[in-house]
């Protein structure tokens, strides 16, 4: 209801401005076929107009573009409530009936089983709400230490292992980094663990959100050249339209999709954040809705010196 | 023992509700989507005493199961449970035909309680119309009498239409008209106060025991449903009329 409101609002302010600057632009085409043989008049009227026209188009422009960011936030706002009070109500539900009822020993075991998870997924909102508005704060951090980062990813892809209980199979990970030359077997990258681990996170988890039809992933590392660092999460999931390949790294941004998933819009804006504070960038690739999508994250590799 | 249908896509929050509905002895089963409730409640017309339905469903929207369910007749009472604790939110869960609303988290006891009452009052339901069955349908029918006034029973009669409080029902002539606890009680008050100019914020205060700044706009679905029902052409309402700028009044018999 809310949403085709402001569709309607959106709708009038493009007329609205489409309108007056058509308006403008006859009367600015009027006084210069009126005045045309009046060199200056002209000029002026034409400089005039012009700006006029040029205000409008821009203001029309960003007023959409605010109308849209406004219900981004909105959405926003909605999910993370949702993924804060569900988590909760599920905890307090499990606690009361603990209160209140005789529970046998196995169901017991159950039920702080399921607590447990609630609570992991409450801690996972408020860290990943937390990290997103240091992240848009903060434009590169401090701490910069030599990572291996194949580790980090071995890590990670172990702990979406366990997580999501998946098989080596389904959550395939390969590295190829080069095994002479100078730099062989080196996937140095000058950085913060932590942010690196989180980076690297949030793509699987993504990876298998979006996998509504089994998980089949695959993880590749791989060195092309001397200073760069590739990893490929390719998922066989839901993929994206192509218009919306660059916005899904927005923050907020969500696909628009049935059935929804879980999510607050603010994975893949951490994931750029932290691969531009480390010099390297992110994007993805995808075929089209259905056929699964690739996230490749590039990092400057450390080259190591010649300590000796 | 009755029978309950838990639409939830959270899965824990369905087990833990499951094992505390079952341990009341209830009968309990889980469907994790809007889709599965729909199919089982309206193609598969399986019997259920209540459910309890989710807002935030993966497919279909709690809001729009409920209306598709009244929509498709089926009247069975729907508790709707749901993180969006708004105002607004509240409005239009009980607009889409939902018979009670808790925001998430909710308190064991008062989601229990509240279960409880809506299974209590499709009993009593149940209870009256066997009743009926029993002897004929002379009970039903005398009490409606030609004349706004308000009968023995929790009824009421105006222009040869009845409203049964007690069975949650619409009688016109020759056609009855389910109507959700919201509508009956939403009504019971217009009736209540018959003649009368009643404000919009009263109604919510009154009616839905909401305060403050609620948009009172929601309650104008309310009135428009209601209107359809009985209003001969709705554009042009006799009994429920709107006074403009204060809220509406209702007239039993208009001259």
């Amino acid at each position: 209801m809310r949403i085709s409101s402001r569709r309607k609002a959106i709708a009038f302010f493009l007329t609205f401005g489409v309108c007056l600057a058509a308006v403008a632009f006859a009367v600015g085409s009027g006084w210069i076929i009126l005045n045309w043989r009046e060199g200056i008049k002209v000029f002026l009227g034409i400089i005039f107009f012009g700006a006029i026209i040029t205000g409008l188009v821009l203001n029309t422009i960003f007023l959409v573009r605010e109308i849209r960011r406004n219900e981004q936030h909105d959405s926003f706002i909605n999910a993370v409530t949702h993924e804060l009070k569900t988590p909760i109500a599920s905890i307090r539900l499990y606690l009361e009936t603990l209160q209140r009822r005789e529970v046998d020993e196995s169901q017991r075991r159950e039920f702080y089983q399921s607590m447990l998870v609630d609570t992991e997924r409450l801690m996972g909102t408020v860290e990943q709400v937390l990290k997103a508005g240091a992240m848009a704060q903060k434009k590169a951090s401090g701490q910069r230490i030599p990572v291996d980062f194949n580790t980090v990813v071995r890590e990670c892809v172990e702990l979406a292992r366990t997580r999501h209980h998946l098989l080596p199979e389904n959550l395939d990970y390969r590295e190829s980094l080069p095994q002479s030359g100078p730099q062989s077997g080196n996937a140095r990258v000058l950085g913060d663990p932590d942010e690196l681990h989180t980076a690297v996170t949030n793509l699987l988890d993504n990876a298998v959100k979006y996998s509504p039809g089994g998980v089949h992933i695959a993880v590749e590392l791989d060195a092309p050249g001397e200073e760069l660092l590739v990893l490929r999460v390719r998922d066989r999931g839901v993929g994206i339209p192509q218009n919306e390949l660059k916005r899904i790294f927005k923050r907020f941004y969500r696909v628009r999709q049935r059935p929804r998933v879980r999510g607050t819009g603010l994975g893949l804006f951490i994931v750029r954040a932290i691969a531009r504070n480390h010099g390297g960038r992110v994007f993805a690739q995808s075929e089209g809705s259905g056929k699964g999508t690739t996230v490749t994250l590039e990092l400057p590799r450390e080259v190591s010196r010649n300590t000796a | 023992m009755s029978r309950v249908l838990i639409v939830e896509d959270e899965a824990h929050l369905a087990q833990g509700l499951r094992f505390n509905l079952q341990a009341e002895g209830h009968a309990v089963e889980v469907a994790a989507d809007g889709e599965t409730a729909l199919e089982r409640l309206v193609e598969k017309k399986e019997p259920f005493d209540v459910v309890v339905l989710d807002v935030m469903l993966p497919g279909q929207s709690g809001f729009d199961v409920a209306a598709l369910l009244r929509e498709k007749k089926n009247y069975v009472p729907i508790l709707m449970l749901t993180a969006r604790g708004r105002p607004e939110d509240v409005l239009q869960g009980f607009a889409s035909g939902a018979d009670d609303y808790l925001p998430k988290p909710f308190e064991l006891a008062i989601l229990m309680a509240r279960l409880e009452s809506l299974l209590r009052r499709s009993m009593w339901m149940k209870d009256a119309r066997m009743k009926d069955a029993g002897s004929a349908s002379s009970g039903t029918t005398g009490t409606v009498r030609v004349g706004g006034q308000e009968s023995g029973g929790d009824s009421f009669s105006f222009c040869g239409k009845s409203i049964d409080f007690a069975e949650l029902e619409l009688r016109t002539l020759g056609n009855t008209i389910h109507l959700t606890v919201m509508e009956a009680e939403f009504l019971r008050y217009l009736v209540r106060s018959e003649g009368r100019v009643v404000s919009r914020k009263a109604i919510l205060e009154d009616v839905w025991g909401l305060r403050e700044d609620t948009d009172t706009r929601a309650i104008d679905n309310f009135v428009v449903r209601l209107r359809r029902y009985i209003e001969e052409d709705p554009s042009q309402p006799k009994h429920l009329q709107t006074v403009r700028g204060v809220g509406y009044r209702f007239v039993a018999e208009p001259e």
